[in-house]
């Protein structure tokens, strides 16, 4: 028994020195000791692929999953984990309850291992509790709400991608130190808006900056109007900007912000949330120069920029962040059950909690231990005009990187007792 | 909070409330005289909107063009909805055809998705209208006054041909006295297809004014639906001249109100919807029950 | 009790034991639930003639209370029900007083304006409810069990849920029931006979907000959350769909669209890119095809089925 955890502890190290690497090697490595439970992998996604965030996850984050298995496999042999692997998937339309219940077919009739993925916070909070309850594992990549890591937290879940304070922390101190002092943000009546007010209030003051005012914007906006908002930013005159509007309402306001000519005012544009599909619907000559934070652009290197021709080739489109997010969520699970020679998700778990890694999406990674918040750089990055990009998806260039320790909620806000 | 502020804030109501009007102004003749209660209008609205998209991105065809015809191509495609589906329900429970264009609107909004993905498409305003003229201490975008002078001219346009057409009286007599029209001998079902058709080229007309300001996305109509039901309900279902004036007059409200609190905009509505029920069941400007 | 209203019965229990042996146990719990949610939604419109498009309310209003009272309290979860049917009741007396003064589309409007305010009002009282988030990690509590796994709570759940569908049985089968029948078929004539039918139609739509309180609560404590989506207009919308599939007036009908609706959503969720078209065509088909509702269509089919059997079986024998 003792030489058997040797060498699976052998291999874990050889196939975390791989992993390191960009996960595209040829070579497979020598099949490690793996024993599945049920004789089979199964890595469920559920995520939204017919509403609002169909775009930035769905369908095509289901493909990511599957190109990071055939991947794995290309790297270590079909007999990667010893074991076939299955990837599932069901689309729950952002209604917590179909979530709900769908994780647990997939726990508990499919035998998923894990399941990846999940916009929309109350959908991903509620399968963060049917995670704990069957005790299987769960990693979030799409939500942005901070009480996975936090008031929900719990052994079997972690949190891949971003959530609010990473977004604060690096769009609110650069606009603030570099572009202006005096905010007034307007943010969605909900709880994601709110957060995401609560978390720029702190840093923009943190770095010097003062917060003018702040107004909140009804929830839902049936009428997808925001002028009174707009004009009210026209009276106040604040150098910038905040909007922690999202989606579809985002797309609004800086429509209207255009109309009113804010801009000209010399009312800058700063942005909490913005997908590659925002810049899509409102037009990338409309949102140049808007400055925003991320965890991932896929031109911003030739590792990211592999990836990204191999999803093009496979989708027909440049992946967001989250797609990237997937892939590589997927990736780190799999190297977590070959170290941990086991898919069992307490010894996964543990073979994850505390675990440093880079590859190409996540940069100076650290899974914190204490609340499951995936620790890592991440990106300032801005829109540049349609003159200046290569091709069609070309939107934004990097300014800078924001290091994982000022990305991350320090421990002590987080209030997890897992 | 200065006077200024506050009449800038009318306006921006004003804008608001052009998109109401046109949209129950649409509702309300449809259901005047086909008694149908059509729940994809918030889907035929976004239909205006794609199709004024389409036109400049597939053939070059700029907005004002659009505005002629995106509303009728849309308006076609009622016509066919009318022939094909509502046309085998009249004389049933409204239930019916509620439910049925209720499944139409579930129906377009997944097929414009499938097509062209949830995100939304850029629309740009059309450069005559793109600067913006001084309102006071405020400067005000052009295009806004536009789409205010554009739906009161629309409106007081449907106001004279039904008062003063044959369309316009059949229209009239079969909102308010349904039965005794008939009874008439006037063949109100001939009517019923082209009135169907100009209450959903109306809505897109309201998607095509929408475009430049708006997310085009295909679920852009799936709540303002029902923020149109209860500007019809308080303008009363079947009243013309109640569904333009309810509509300037919920958004203006709307507006106003939320100058004193942005997050009540919502409630604001639906409580003067239940206000109105309640003391005025007709709706401010109904003269009975139509249902 | 008729015979075959008995024999219906004992189907009906026989397959809410065995549902989630067929199915998975929480996707045999939505179903129960819904179903539950839809006959309460039948008995205002089928019996009563009132089409409640805000029975959101009570079901969001239950499923709050029950979880809010569950997961402050750590109350037994048949007791923190008690709390969401309370609720529900209370706020149904209001909202039914004054909307049972109007009729057809205008009630159904009266009442989807009073659901959306409760949405509202819910979303911003953010410090109680969790606004967008909504209540999470409420705890399913039974001294003496453990209800870790749904299919446990779902067994536990299933005698409050049975005496949900009897209530309405019972509600349509008495005197009271034939009363409100008859209002809905001629309210003058049912006025003139005496009955005061405003009161009649007031009971009802407290009792049917009960009910759907009760199917709330049940459905926020087993799914361990209570979320806006509760209170969304769509939620309401669903009902009134799943009554109409199934068939309106037949209670049992209302329990098949359940089954139907929730079903397809559940299988469209794994296997199509396009739910809403499938889901937009099956409802435009039903409505032309099957007016009457699936439920009735197949009972006339069994009916017929039935017939020629025994005329088969008559023929042989002679």
């Amino acid at each position: 028994m003792k030489r058997v955890l040797a060498l699976a502890m052998i291999a874990a190290v050889v196939a975390a020195a791989c992993g390191a690497a960009a996960p595209s090697g040829g070579a497979s490595a020598s099949p490690a000791q793996v024993k599945l439970n049920d004789g089979k992998l199964v890595i469920g996604v559920i995520n939204d692929q017919s509403l609002v965030y169909a775009d930035l996850s769905g369908k095509n984050a289901v493909e990511a999953v599957k190109m990071a298995v055939e991947d794995f496999k290309a790297k270590y042999g079909d007999n990667a984990l010893g074991a076939p692997i299955e990837v599932i998937t069901a689309d729950h339309q952002n209604k917590p309850d179909l979530a709900s219940s769908k994780a647990q077919e997939f726990y508990e009739r499919n035998n998923a291992d894990i399941i990846l993925d999940v916009p929309t916070s109350s959908a991903a909070l509620a399968i963060a509790k049917v995670a704990n309850d069957e005790k299987k594992l769960y990693i979030n990549i799409t939500a942005a709400t901070t009480d996975l890591t936090g008031v929900s937290c719990n052994k079997y879940t972690f949190h891949y991608a971003y959530d609010t304070y990473m977004l604060a922390a690096g769009t609110g101190k650069w606009v603030t130190e570099n572009l202006g002092k005096q905010w007034y943000i307007i943010y969605p009546n909900y709880a994601f808006g709110q957060d995401m007010e609560k978390s720029f209030r702190g840093a923009v003051t943190k770095f010097g900056g003062t917060v003018i005012q702040s107004d909140g914007s009804p929830f839902p906006n049936t009428s997808g109007d925001f002028s009174q908002l707009l004009v009210k930013a026209g009276q106040l005159k604040p150098q910038i900007l905040g909007v922690m509007q999202a989606g579809g309402d985002l797309v609004n306001v800086v429509k209207q912000y255009n109309q009113f000519k804010l801009g000209d005012q010399g009312i800058k544009l700063a942005i909490g949330l913005l997908f590659d599909t925002d810049i899509t619907a409102i037009g990338q000559d409309q949102m140049a120069g808007v400055v925003y934070t991320t965890p991932w652009v896929w031109s911003m290197d030739d590792q990211s920029k592999q990836f990204a021709d191999k999803f093009l080739k496979r989708t027909g489109i440049r992946p967001t962040f989250a797609h990237a997010g997937n892939y590589s969520a997927a990736w780190q699970y799999m190297e977590a059950i070959r170290r941990a020679g086991t898919d069992d998700a307490d010894a996964v778990v543990k073979q994850l909690e505390g675990y440093k890694f880079s590859d190409f999406f996540i940069r100076n990674g650290n899974i914190r231990a204490e609340d499951h918040w995936v620790m890592h750089d991440a990106l300032l990055a801005q829109v540049k005009p349609a003159s200046e990009a290569k091709e069609k998806f070309d939107y934004s260039k990097v300014l800078g990187t924001i290091p994982a320790e000022t990305a991350s909620r320090p421990l002590a806000d987080a209030g997890c007792k897992k | 909070m200065d006077l200024g502020y506050v009449s800038v804030q009318l306006f921006n109501g004003l804008v608001n409330g052009a998109f109401y009007a046109l949209l129950s102004l649409g509702l309300a003749i449809i259901f005047g005289v086909l008694r149908v209660v059509n729940f994809a209008h918030g889907a035929v609205y976004m239909l205006g909107a794609f199709a004024a998209y389409l036109l400049l991105q597939q053939f070059g065809i700029g907005f004002w063009p659009a505005l002629v015809l995106a509303p009728i191509g849309v308006a076609l495609l009622g016509i066919v909805v009318e022939r094909l589906l509502l046309r085998r329900l009249y004389g049933l429970d409204p239930l019916y055809n509620f439910l049925v264009t209720f499944g139409l609107a579930l129906f377009l909004q997944d097929a414009m998705r499938l097509r062209f993905g949830i995100q939304g498409q850029p629309y740009p305003t059309p450069d005559e209208l793109s600067a913006s003229v001084l309102l006071g201490p405020v400067s005000y975008p052009l295009y806004r006054l536009f789409v205010i002078a554009f739906s009161l001219l629309v409106c007081v346009a449907s106001w004279y041909v039904i008062e003063r057409t044959r369309l316009g009286m059949v229209v009239r007599a079969a909102t308010e006295r349904a039965e005794l029209t008939r009874a008439l001998g006037i063949d109100v079902d001939r009517w019923v297809t082209a009135v169907f058709a100009i209450g959903i080229g109306l809505a897109a007309l309201a998607g095509v004014l929408a475009a430049p300001m708006r997310n085009v996305a295909p679920l852009m109509g799936s709540e303002l639906i029902i923020l149109t039901f209860a500007v019809v309900v308080i303008g009363g279902l079947g009243s013309i001249v109640g569904a333009v004036t309810a509509g300037f007059l919920i958004g203006v409200l709307a507006s106003l109100g939320a100058v004193f609190n942005p997050a009540f905009e919502n409630v604001i509505v639906f409580a003067l919807m239940a206000v109105v029920l309640l003391l005025r069941p007709a709706g401010l400007f109904g003269s009975r029950e139509a249902a | 009790m008729r015979r075959r209203d008995i024999a219906l019965l004992v189907v009906g229990i026989g397959i809410a034991l065995l549902l989630p042996r067929v199915l998975y146990s929480a996707l045999a719990l939505r179903i129960v639930l819904w179903a539950l949610f839809a006959v309460s939604v039948d008995l205002l419109l089928g019996y009563g003639g009132m089409l409640s498009f805000g029975h959101a309310a009570f079901w969001g209003a239950g499923g709050y209370a029950a979880a809010l009272l569950a997961k402050a309290y750590e109350l037994p979860f048949p007791v923190a029900t008690l709390g969401g049917i309370g609720l529900a009741m209370a706020l149904a007396t209001p909202i039914g007083y004054l909307a049972i003064r109007r009729r057809g589309i205008y009630f159904a409007m009266v009442t989807l304006a009073f659901a959306q305010m409760l949405f509202y009002v819910v979303n911003e009282l953010r410090d109680l409810t969790g606004g967008e988030n909504g209540v999470q990690g409420v705890p399913r509590i039974l001294p003496g069990m453990s209800l870790g796994r749904t299919s446990d709570f779902y067994y536990a759940s299933l005698p409050l849920v049975l005496i949900g569908f009897f209530v309405a049985y019972r509600i349509v089968h008495s005197p009271f029931g034939h009363v409100l029948v008859s209002i809905r078929d001629n309210e003058a004539r049912a006025q003139a006979l005496g009955y005061p039918t405003q009161r009649y139609k007031l009971i009802a739509f407290v009792l049917s907000g009960g009910i759907a309180g009760l199917a709330g609560s049940l459905y926020a404590i087993g799914n361990s959350f209570a979320s806006l989506e509760l209170l969304h207009w769509t939620t309401s919308g669903n009902a009134v769909l799943m009554t109409v599939l199934g068939g309106m007036g037949t209670l049992w009908g209302a329990g098949v669209g359940a089954a139907i609706v929730l079903l397809l959503e559940d299988s469209l969720s794994s296997v199509t890119e396009a739910p809403g078209i499938v889901t937009g065509a099956i409802l435009i088909g039903i409505v032309l095809g099957f007016r009457r509702g699936l439920a009735t269509a197949l009972q006339r089919a069994a009916v017929l089925v039935w017939a020629r059997l025994r005329a088969i079986g008559a023929a042989r024998q002679a």
